[in-house]
């Protein structure tokens, strides 16, 4: 009788370290999926990297786009207005360099 | 203990380590992917942060670039009215020839021209005689007679100098005005209106822009 309670006890104690073991080996499995994830997500955010930089440029060209038209327009409006009031003085001027070239001025 | 409990006892303990093992496992795994998320996180932002200065910087570039268009354009304006101007003033040389300026017939404007640069040549020697000549070209031949620079010669000679002045044989291909030498060739002043205008280039322009663009700011 004491011989097969020490049988069962080492039988017991066998199954106990096989099943250490497995639960270590899956423990190591955990973390290995854990390192495979993180490299995933890695790789995914420099794949991202590119279309986040073609995205920030392209916001900043645009922004910077619109500016230069409204520069462009203001000035344009404003060189009209110079040669509007230009006009109106065109015969003023003239007089008054043929002024100095006549040696009148 | 009877062996049933041992088994019983090792049963548990197993199961306990089993989970101990895993459970830390588990948190640890949680750790490192908690961890990853925090330095993508973190290198995401500092990307952005770099593309939004890389991006800030080429907008400013390109603004500076229209600005500089602009002002290239204003500059240009600018440019074309002068340059319209002085083409206009240079046409109505023609008319003044013609009908005079300002009630100023022609032929004393160059009589006007005539006397400032025989004044120059004077106050440039320290003689008390000069001989000048006034050299024009073959069109404006009928506005100066000898009587007219008679006139001016002892005009400009009051100070005490003697001076003679007379119209060269030679004609200059100009539009007008006049050139002034002493006979000798050492000294002249020249007064024809391109070289006025050449002369005076930067005034002009100051009394052009100032006049066309009154009513504006100036921003050139």
């Amino acid at each position: 009788m004491a011989v097969e309670a020490l049988k069962l006890i080492r039988e017991k104690e066998e199954e106990s370290r096989r099943i250490l073991e497995e639960a270590r080996v899956k423990a190591a499995e955990i973390l290995k999926d854990a390192e495979k994830e993180i490299k995933r997500r890695k790789e995914n955010a420099e794949k991202d990297k590119e279309s986040l930089a073609s995205e920030i440029s392209d916001k900043y060209t645009k922004e910077g786009d619109k500016e230069a038209k409204a520069i462009e327009e203001a000035v344009r409006a404003e060189v009209e207005n110079l040669k509007a009031s230009a006009d109106s003085n065109f015969d003023t001027a003239v007089m008054l360099v043929l002024e100095r070239i006549l040696g009148l001025g | 203990m009877g062996s049933m409990e041992i088994v019983e006892r090792l049963n548990e303990e197993t199961e306990v380590e089993k989970e101990k093992i895993l459970s830390e496992s588990r948190a640890k795994a949680e750790d490192m992917l908690k961890q990853s998320e925090k330095e993508i996180e973190l290198q995401k932002q500092q990307f952005i942060e770099a593309e939004d200065e890389k991006g800030l910087e080429n907008k400013k570039r390109i603004v500076r670039a229209a600005r500089l268009n602009t002002k290239k354009l204003r500059w240009n304006a600018e440019e074309e009215l002068i340059k319209k101007a002085l083409e206009e003033a240079v046409k109505r040389i023609a008319v003044v020839k013609d009908e005079g300026f300002k009630g100023t017939d022609y032929s004393s404007i160059l009589a006007g021209l005539i006397k400032d640069a025989a004044v120059s040549i004077i106050a440039g020697g320290s003689v008390t005689s000069t001989e000048l000549e006034v050299v024009i070209n073959a069109e404006d031949e009928s506005y100066v007679n000898p009587d007219m620079l008679k006139e001016i010669a002892t005009e400009v000679g009051d100070g005490g100098t003697i001076v003679d002045l007379s119209l060269a044989e030679e004609r200059i291909k100009s539009l007008g005005g006049v050139l002034v030498r002493r006979k000798d060739g050492k000294i002249m002043v020249d007064n024809t209106f391109e070289q006025r205008m050449e002369r005076f280039y930067t005034d002009l322009r100051e009394v052009i822009v100032k006049e066309l663009f009154k009513a504006e700011e100036y921003k050139g």
